[in-house]
């Protein structure tokens, strides 16, 4: 008899839930104005209000030519080549 | 005529008939010595017979199981190495060869030591080899080349010095011709040592004072070409340095590949600010050695798995030797003459002459067929070894091509910068009143000879030409005339 009466109320009660949920409207904002010009934000400038750059002379990239510093190369050869 | 004939047929007879008494004497002991000396005795009687090559296996064999050392093992591991090579100890590893403190083992592991880069190891192993002995030479090079490269250059002249003089006393006083050339060879390499540690320490002038030294007809003289043109550089003489480099161009030597010399002669149109000429020769560079570097990788990629189509390439008959690229036929001449590559094919002919020999041998035997057996390996060992040395010349020209290409892109991008900034600047006058060939812009000392290069070629003046080009660089034009 007590789990009957239980099962009623339980199902009474998601009954009237559906119900509320079919009557509830979503309404949306149609439009917003922001106002820049009354905006403000806080703190320190601290870029620099001269943007002129100090004229400096071109770097001039010199490629690395072919040296002769030592013989190290033909020299192990001729040692693979004694015998 | 008859007496020498007679004295040739004698000489022969004896020289087999002694043979023939030491193989027998070789194979009494093969039958009947079961002690830990067996493989010694019989490796003396084939040295005493003059069968080198098929002692090597007995002597390798010994070694491997025992450490004594006694005079007689000694100088039969010295005659080994002469006749032979480094084949003497072929199969010792290194740790092996250090119990045995012998002149000749001493120079065959130093060597192979300073092959793989130990050079402390290899100076200290070559060092046991006392100054009195005939090895010295070599193993001053060797520990000269070991200071050299660690740039302790006062001790590397010290070496390099003590090398050439006793290598010239002994081709004064050495016998037999090859020996006399060997010596000669030694004593210019140990020259041209000296003169390269002055180039390397910017003593230029010294260094061409010793290059000096080096006969016009030595095997050596068409390698120093670059290296005089090198010092001719630093010294700012660029048209000595142009008219050396041009020198390679000789009919005589063109089998001598320099592709370095071409960076050389580039760089000195560079320096007297000639563009033009300069870019000429790059351009030249590729268009020349592209399609060299092209055919050799084509006939390395197609033969690296022959262990004999470069020896072959060396025998081969005149007709499949003109169907060749040129300038393979030229590489393999050029790698004829050197000396690695001389004594390994005099060890092939000496081997396959040994194997000719013991198969006219009348009494055969299971020791004969070993010997035979042994021989037959060896030969084919020598033979992969010179093939494999000819591939690792290719090889390593096609690296040189390679290498000296980036230098020559270097300085492609460098001319074009130049040319670019002279056109910025409008300098376009000096093209039509460039001087070329005057004698004013020859640097010349009293000992020198001189001649200007008209585009012939002649033997006595090879090594000698220098171009008169005047130095089109607007600032210190004087200095680098």
């Amino acid at each position: 008899m007590r789990l009957i009466i239980i099962l009623l109320i339980l199902a009474f009660s998601s009954t009237l839930e559906a119900e509320e949920k079919k009557n509830t409207v979503y309404k949306y904002k149609e439009y917003e104005v922001i106002d820049l010009g009354s905006m403000e934000v806080k703190g320190q400038i601290i870029a620099p209000g001269d943007l002129t750059v100090n004229e400096r002379e071109r770097k001039v990239f010199k490629r690395s030519l072919l040296e002769k510093n030592n013989f190290d190369f033909e020299n192990k050869r001729e040692i693979e080549n004694l015998r | 005529m008859k007496y020498l004939v007679t004295t040739f047929l004698m000489a022969t007879l004896s020289m087999s008939s002694t043979a023939h008494a030491s193989a027998k004497a070789a194979f009494e002991i093969y039958k009947k010595d079961h002690s830990r000396m067996r493989n010694k005795r019989i490796a003396h009687e084939l040295i005493d017979g003059q069968f080198y090559f098929s002692a090597i296996p007995y002597i390798n064999n010994f070694l491997e199981e025992n450490n004594d050392m006694d005079a007689e093992l000694e100088s039969d591991i010295e005659t080994l190495v002469v006749k032979t090579g480094t084949m003497a100890v072929l199969n010792l590893d290194e740790k092996k060869l250090e119990s045995f403190s012998i002149p000749s083992i001493s120079l065959i592991l130093g060597t192979r030591l300073f092959n793989k880069e130990q050079y402390d190891k290899a100076f200290a192993v070559l060092s046991k080899i006392p100054e009195t002995h005939k090895f010295s030479m070599e193993a001053n090079l060797i520990k000269g080349t070991i200071k050299n490269l660690q740039r302790k250059h006062i001790e590397a002249l010290n070496l390099y010095e003590n090398c050439a003089k006793k290598a010239e006393q002994q081709e004064q006083s050495g016998s037999g011709e090859k020996l006399k050339r060997y010596y000669t060879y030694l004593k210019e390499t140990c020259t041209i040592r000296t003169a390269r540690v002055k180039i390397e320490d910017k003593k230029y002038d010294e260094a061409l004072d010793i290059y000096a030294k080096i006969d016009k007809r030595s095997y050596k003289w068409p390698y120093i070409l670059l290296d005089k043109a090198w010092a001719y550089y630093y010294l700012k003489d660029y048209n000595r340095a142009l008219g050396l480099t041009v020198t390679y161009k000789s009919p005589l030597l063109e089998s001598y590949f320099m592709p370095e010399a071409e960076v050389l002669m580039a760089l000195s149109y560079y320096n007297l600010c000639l563009w033009d000429d300069a870019m000429k020769v790059v351009d030249h560079f590729y268009s020349d050695y592209q399609p060299k570097a092209d055919a050799l990788k084509q006939i390395l990629g197609q033969n690296k798995k022959s262990n004999t189509y470069f020896l072959d390439l060396y025998y081969a008959d005149p007709k499949t030797r003109e169907d060749l690229n040129p300038f393979i036929r030229n590489l393999i001449t050029q790698t004829r003459k050197q000396v690695k590559f001389n004594l390994d094919l005099a060890s092939l002919k000496a081997a396959k002459d040994e194997l000719a020999l013991l198969k006219r041998l009348k009494n055969k035997n299971d020791f004969t067929a070993h010997l035979e057996e042994n021989l037959d390996s060896t030969i084919s060992f020598i033979s992969s070894k010179i093939n494999f040395y000819i591939k690792k010349e290719i090889f390593t020209f096609i690296n040189e091509i390679h290498k000296h290409s980036y230098s020559m892109f270097n300085l492609k991008l460098e001319l074009l910068s130049r040319k670019r900034d002279d056109l910025y600047n409008a300098k376009p006058d000096d093209k039509n009143d460039r001087n070329r060939g005057s004698e004013q812009n020859i640097n010349r000392k009293v000992t020198q000879y001189f001649f200007d290069f008209n585009g012939s070629f002649w033997a006595d003046e090879l090594g000698d030409y220098s171009f008169g080009l005047k130095s089109q660089c607007k600032e210190n034009t004087e200095e680098t005339k």
